[in-house]
């Protein structure tokens, strides 16, 4: 009997896996998921960073994120906005952190 | 009751000698008539229109214009009892204290007067205007209690307000000359309708104007010599006159110094200049059209930059519109779910909407009207508009949008895009406010102005203009309420000047 349910409760659990499988992209590891791992949504991150100008590589942008984020994306990116550090991106006005980040998420 | 007199039934030859004269039928030349109504001076208000549109005085406005695009110089005004108010929008609010200061940033700036010395003529434009109580930026504290103001945080850029012109019958906005014109007969103003002045004529001495030539488009002709004359016939139109007006001071009555026509000015207004994302998808209907406040004025709220951001980041004035809403593309999708992530803010219900402004033109000497050697129907030599845009115009506006932008973020409340970058991509969204300024500025130094502070025209005792063409710096609010103020203050100057 207890089997029987373990049995049922892990297949529910493997069908819940592949569902939320469909709606989550999955990516191959990188160095930089300590950084990626911040985002939410990193395909829309994705799509944005294409459009960040500049041509630094995802690992200097990675030493510059690292500095940037110590207490973490939101902290990073209110301060951006108070301080002044505005980048434009396609014409949007995104805190330095946002596009950078946005920028590694389509370099990783 | 005094009705007015149709100039094309006077005898040809008729001489009319009021103490003063005012040529133009327009907001100033009304307000200044019925704002000495009271006073003991016999006043002739001459109007080159009837008391209703007609193509045939209408095209006595045509012109030419070259350089940067813009309205026909017949499309923008209107030459009838009443002027340009008879198609004006009804924007109204005060120019800033900075509008008048000297801008070290912004040549050829700066007033001979500063805000104070219009203070107290405001409530009087006010009530001419009609646009209700003076509330305009104590607005925010009483939107603030509701809860529904956006948060802009602390900056450059605050919540700024207009009121809107509102006549008795509630439709809008107040045209002057159906609005006053029972006023004016009224009072003991003379009205003559369909009176072309086609020349002022000075004293040998060039000290003084001796007589006004007037004429009819039916062919009659007639004199006026008054005691003292103001010219109130628009930023135009007192161009014209004046440079027309040749055969004593050669180059033109006031244009000893090169300066009548020079430093044209209005309020540019490009469309769609960006996009503004609220994240709460939240916006109070007062952002992107007119709203009646309970039972007071009709206003709305614009986005303006702070006296100490404007000398701080050396930009000019404008005053940010929200418009119409919007749909982003997959890329402004991305930005605003990622900044939105970013921020730890629920973007899900997230609006767009497109921005416009508008701006204040940088004086510029060489945007300027000339006479041509076309002639209207009276002989009068037609107007050439030389129009010009600065880079610097774009550059600057685009600050004060960076700064919005940057506030919206760092208040959660929303972000921005700048759609234009390029000097081509702002032109084609580019209209204009039709507000003709700047082209007998005002200054203190003959050499620098064509009217004293007093908007006598230098050197000429008993000449003076009244209207948006004396702004020496022209601020971004509309005009409308600014001159009012502005002509009120010349009425308590002529009082005693006549007396």
């Amino acid at each position: 009997m207890i089997a029987g349910v373990a049995a049922v409760g892990a297949a529910a659990a493997a069908g819940l896996y592949r569902f939320t499988d469909l709606f989550r992209r999955h990516y191959a590891p990188t160095p930089y998921d300590d950084l990626l791992g911040q985002l939410v949504d990193r395909e829309q991150a994705a799509r944005l960073g294409a459009k960040v100008a500049g041509g630094a590589n995802a690992g200097a942008l990675a030493a510059r994120l690292r500095a940037a984020l110590t207490g973490g994306l939101t902290a990073a990116a209110i301060a951006d906005a108070g301080a002044g550090r505005v980048q434009d991106v396609d014409g949007w006005l995104l805190p330095d952190s946002v596009a950078l980040l946005s920028a590694l998420a389509a370099r990783a | 009751m005094t009705a007015p007199i149709d100039a094309r039934t006077l005898p040809s030859g008729t001489v009319l000698t009021p103490d003063l004269a005012i040529i133009g039928g327009g907001p100033a030349g009304i307000s200044l008539a019925l704002a000495l109504a009271n006073t003991k001076l016999n006043i002739l208000l001459l109007e080159s229109g009837g008391e209703n549109f007609d193509p045939a005085n209408q095209k006595m406005y045509a012109g030419d214009a070259d350089g940067v695009h813009y309205t026909a110089l017949d499309a923008g005004r209107l030459r009838f009892l009443g002027g340009s108010t008879n198609h004006w929008g009804g924007w109204c609010r005060p120019l800033d204290a900075i509008d008048f200061e000297k801008r070290d940033w912004i040549p050829h700036s700066g007033w001979p007067m500063s805000r104070k010395s219009l203070e107290g003529y405001y409530q009087h434009a006010q009530k001419l205007v009609e646009a209700g109580p003076w509330i305009y930026d104590k607005a925010d504290a009483i939107i603030a209690a509701k809860g529904e103001l956006l948060p802009l945080g602390d900056g450059g850029i605050y919540t700024s307000w207009f009121q809107f012109s509102k006549t008795r019958d509630s439709d809008l906005p107040t045209y002057f000359g159906h609005r006053y014109e029972d006023d004016l007969k009224r009072s003991r103003v003379k009205v003559l309708l369909n009176a072309n002045v086609t020349g002022i004529r000075l004293a040998p001495d060039a000290k003084r104007v001796e007589r006004l030539d007037g004429a009819t488009l039916n062919g009659k002709s007639f004199t006026v010599k008054p005691r003292f004359t103001v010219l109130a016939c628009g930023g135009m139109e007192n161009v014209r006159l004046l440079l027309a007006s040749n055969d004593v001071m050669t180059a033109g009555i006031g244009n000893q110094n090169d300066l009548v026509g020079r430093f044209f000015g209005d309020n540019p207004t490009p469309r769609d200049v960006g996009t503004m994302v609220v994240f709460s998808g939240a916006l109070a209907p007062y952002y992107n059209n007119t709203m009646q406040m309970g039972d007071g004025p009709v206003m709305r709220a614009t986005f303006s930059p702070t006296g100490d951001f404007c000398r701080a980041k050396k930009v000019a004035g404008s005053l940010t519109t929200v418009e119409q809403p919007v749909e982003l593309d997959e890329t402004g999708k991305a930005a605003v779910i990622t900044t939105a992530l970013a921020l730890g803010v629920d973007a899900s219900s997230a609006k767009a909407y497109s921005i416009g402004c508008g701006m204040e033109l940088l004086p510029d000497p060489d945007r300027r009207l000339t006479l041509t050697g076309e002639k209207d129907a009276l002989g009068l030599p037609r107007l050439k508009l030389h129009m010009t845009m600065a880079e610097a115009d774009f550059t600057l506006y685009r600050k004060t949008l960076q700064e919005l932008g940057r506030q919206l973020l760092a208040s959660k409340t929303g972000m921005l895009r700048l759609n234009f970058d390029k000097r081509e991509e702002w032109s084609k969204t580019m209209d204009w406010g039709n507000h003709h300024l700047g082209t007998t500025r005002m200054h203190a130094d003959p050499g620098q102005g064509v009217v004293d502070a007093n908007q006598m025209v230098h050197g000429i005792g008993n000449l003076y203009v009244a209207g948006s063409s004396v702004f020496p710096t022209y601020g971004s609010s509309n005009p409308t309420l600014n001159l009012l103020a502005l002509t009120l203050r010349l009425a308590d100057h002529l009082k005693k000047a006549t007396a």
